[in-house]
């Protein structure tokens, strides 16, 4: 008997189709450079925002988001080539393609924030250091995206293979968070998205962004924190 | 009238001369005349897209004729034979490619003049957002040479 199961937590979706999104308008807007260089850093940082939120969330989201969960594991890919994973979440494999997209992302992120194309267009970071390192991050943000296209090819083509050859659909629980699964691998209780955690990895991840661009992030932050220590201490007494 | 045709001929053999030059010295002629492009295309970004409120029209006016000066000289004029292997200020980043790729870079060329002279134009008008709008076009033609025939660092 199959049963459907909350797989995927909202926050974890709405990162999902944002990185999409991004990517996809970081990448055109590069390519296409001109007027388009205001939009590629704009859609870069929303990647860098996105990026943070899911570091966070990877330790303090809800289970199937948990790193612990589903990091690749010599013994889970073994079990997984094996036949003998019986997961919920990303399988083992499915997991390097997810660690590897992240991976190259920072990278695009962490060398287009000092690259310049020499025309009219530099990132945020880029007065922080020489020009001629400068130069290099920018041949490597160029050839990173090249990483980029081939990984996103085979997340793609994996992500079909599994529609339409194995038929297990990947792209609907990606929507709704729902997966249909045999009874038997049904999680017990479902915890719903602590909202606290959300806000604090939002606050977090906007705060990177806005310190990136020339802001002052702690300045609003410390009074923040001070109003839950207080809170904190109210309770305690 | 003797005197005059003989340093007229001095003059043009000089003017040759400097014009196929070592061809050391056209990679630096080319180095230099590009990175005087980048600093005035870049201070057209800084006052008419990044911060408009510092916008000084003489200034961008002064810049987009220097852009559209250069774009006029005649810059193919330096990519010589053995030009992608030399060093000049430092080592070039011609592409070797270039020389199989010359018609693709003479139309590259053509239209980077044409959106040069464009932008002159439109900066003597002073409006803001138009000079914004050319230059992003020139910007696309700088950026569709670089992808082409520049070696990635
Ligand atoms: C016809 C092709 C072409 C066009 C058009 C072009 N460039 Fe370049 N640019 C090059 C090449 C080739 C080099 C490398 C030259 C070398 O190192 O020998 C270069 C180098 C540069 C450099 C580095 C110079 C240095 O040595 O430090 C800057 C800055 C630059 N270009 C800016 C611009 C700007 C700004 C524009 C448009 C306004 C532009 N370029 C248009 C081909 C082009
Ligand atoms: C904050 C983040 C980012 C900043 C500030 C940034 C900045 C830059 C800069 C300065 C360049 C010009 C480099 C050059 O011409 O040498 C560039 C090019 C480019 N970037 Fe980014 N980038 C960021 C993130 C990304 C991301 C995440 C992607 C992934 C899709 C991306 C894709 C591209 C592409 C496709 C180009 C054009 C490459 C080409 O000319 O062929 N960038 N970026």
């Amino acid at each position: 008997m199959k049963v459907e199961v909350h797989v995927w937590d909202w926050p974890l979706r709405l990162f999902h189709w944002l990185l999409v999104l991004s990517v996809l308008g970081a990448y055109l807007t590069g390519k296409e450079g001109g007027d388009w260089t205001d939009w590629h850093a704009r859609f870069g940082s929303a990647i860098l925002g996105l990026l943070v939120f899911r570091l966070i969330w990877g330790f303090i989201g809800n289970t199937h988001a948990r790193f612990s969960n589903f990091f690749p594991t010599v013994p889970r890919l073994f079990a997984y080539i094996k036949g003998d994973w019986h997961g919920v979440g990303h399988n083992p494999v499915g997991a390097l393609a997810v660690l590897a997209l992240l991976s190259v992302l920072l990278i695009l992120v962490g060398s287009g924030l000092f690259a310049n194309d020499d025309i009219a267009f530099e990132g945020p970071l880029y007065s922080l250091i020489d020009k001629d390192l400068s130069d290099k991050l920018s041949g490597w943000h160029i050839r990173a995206v090249n990483v980029l296209l081939i990984l996103v090819a085979i997340h793609v083509t994996a992500i079909g293979f599994y529609q339409h050859v194995k038929k297990n659909d990947l792209i609907k629980p990606m929507l709704t968070g729902k997966k249909k699964l045999p009874g038997t691998l049904a999680p017990t209780a479902v915890a719903s998205v602590g909202i606290a955690r959300f806000v604090i990895g939002v606050l977090l991840s906007v705060s990177v962004v806005w310190y990136v661009w020339g802001g002052d992030p702690l300045k609003y932050l410390q009074p923040l924190a001070g109003i839950q220590s207080a809170q904190a201490g109210g309770k305690i007494q | 009238m003797k005197q005059k045709l003989a340093i007229g001929l001095v003059l043009g053999a000089a003017a040759t001369a400097a014009l196929a030059g070592p061809i050391e010295d056209q990679i630096r002629f080319r180095q230099s005349a590009y990175s005087f492009l980048g600093w005035n295309t870049a201070k057209i970004k800084a006052q008419a897209v990044d911060h408009p409120e510092t916008f000084n029209k003489e200034e961008v006016v002064a810049a987009a004729n220097a852009v559209a000066a250069v774009a006029n000289s005649g810059l193919l004029g330096l990519y010589g034979e053995g030009s992608a292997e030399g060093t000049g200020w430092k080592p070039s980043r011609l592409k070797v490619e270039y020389f199989e790729k010359k018609d693709e870079v003479k139309e590259i060329e053509a239209g980077f003049i044409a959106e040069a002279n464009e932008l002159q134009k439109v900066a003597a008008s002073g409006d803001v957002g138009a000079i914004k709008e050319q230059f992003g076009k020139v910007g696309k033609t700088c950026k569709s040479c670089h992808d082409l025939i520049r070696v990635r660092e």
